[in-house]
């Protein structure tokens, strides 16, 4: 199951609502103090949507991710599932 | 005798912080005419102690910064700054700062307009997850920050900070660490045993 987590604090309800946006991800119900948020194969969230500063905005995975990150910038982050072991992904591949 | 303490002992908050200074009236025009920061207190001595060291005759010299704490500084006589105590430029060494507390966006405002007056070089704010933020730089190079707190920390922050540390310590053991996206990756089996823990307690 792929997918991130985001904490249930105000800053990164956001991130919530423009992954809904993509209209490829399904939001699971609060659980402890996070929402998981699952995607099948990828999805792209776009910062506009999230209306985040970019401080918030490139932290916004700190919930967890079960997935991997293809691209990352101050526009978009894409998402895609993954089965590669967490130390096997190199500082390339999160740029 | 004192009582031996039955509780686990507490902290109250900053007293003072303090760190070295090759330039004495750059630094006190600059804390306490231009922050304002009122003199409060300054000890002259005779070097003593750490013999070995030749410790040299200083003054210790303390701020005002608010809620009875106090910013400090040692001016050590006639000695030279060590190069290892230049501030590094970058974002590295910016890392070791002062943060102080305002209550308000305006007060804030009020920091900015402040220091722009006296033609200090100071951010434009930066809104963090929790607080809201202007940088700037003493005389020493020293990096200050002031901040406005956006909402409290609360439960879901703790937790959420554990289970970040855990998956942190963790990859750094492994010594093969080397971005964020294996921390976030490596954070959700924590996540979800805060999630499960949550779940039995209620």
């Amino acid at each position: 199951m792929s997918g991130f987590y985001v904490l249930n604090v105000p800053e990164f309800a956001s991130l919530i609502e423009a992954a809904l946006k993509s209209g490829r991800c399904t939001v699971h119900e609060l659980k402890g103090h996070y929402r998981f948020v699952e995607f099948e194969r990828e999805i792209e969230i776009r910062r506009s949507d999230t209306r985040m500063n970019e401080a918030v905005w490139y932290g916004c995975l700190t919930g967890g991710l079960d997935g991997k990150i293809t691209h990352f910038d101050g526009e978009r982050l894409n998402l895609v599932a993954t089965n590669e072991p967490v130390l096997g992904i190199s500082t390339q591949d999160a740029r | 005798m004192p009582e031996p303490l039955k509780l686990q002992p507490m902290l109250h908050g900053v007293d003072h912080t303090a760190r070295p200074t090759w330039k004495l009236r750059e630094t006190v025009k600059f804390y306490r005419d231009i922050l304002g920061l009122p003199l409060v207190h300054c000890i002259s001595a005779k070097g003593w102690g750490r013999e070995k060291e030749n410790h040299a005759d200083f003054l210790h010299f303390f701020f005002d910064s608010g809620n009875e704490s106090t910013i400090a500084f040692f001016y050590y006589i006639g000695t030279q700054q060590p190069p290892e105590l230049v501030v590094p430029k970058g974002y590295i060494a910016m890392a070791n700062h002062t943060a102080w507390r305002v209550e308000s966006e305006a007060e804030l405002l009020a920091w900015q307009k402040r220091l722009e007056g006296h033609g200090v070089n100071v951010s434009q704010f930066v809104q963090h997850e929790v607080i809201e933020s202007i940088y700037f730089r003493d005389p020493n190079w020293y990096p200050l920050e002031i901040t406005r707190s956006l909402r409290d920390v609360d439960v879901p922050d703790a937790v959420d900070a554990a289970a970040t540390l855990e998956a942190a310590m963790e990859l750094e053991d492994s010594g093969k660490w080397r971005n964020i996206e294996q921390l976030w990756r490596d954070k959700v089996k924590f996540v979800q045993a805060s999630q499960n823990a949550e779940l039995e307690k209620a």
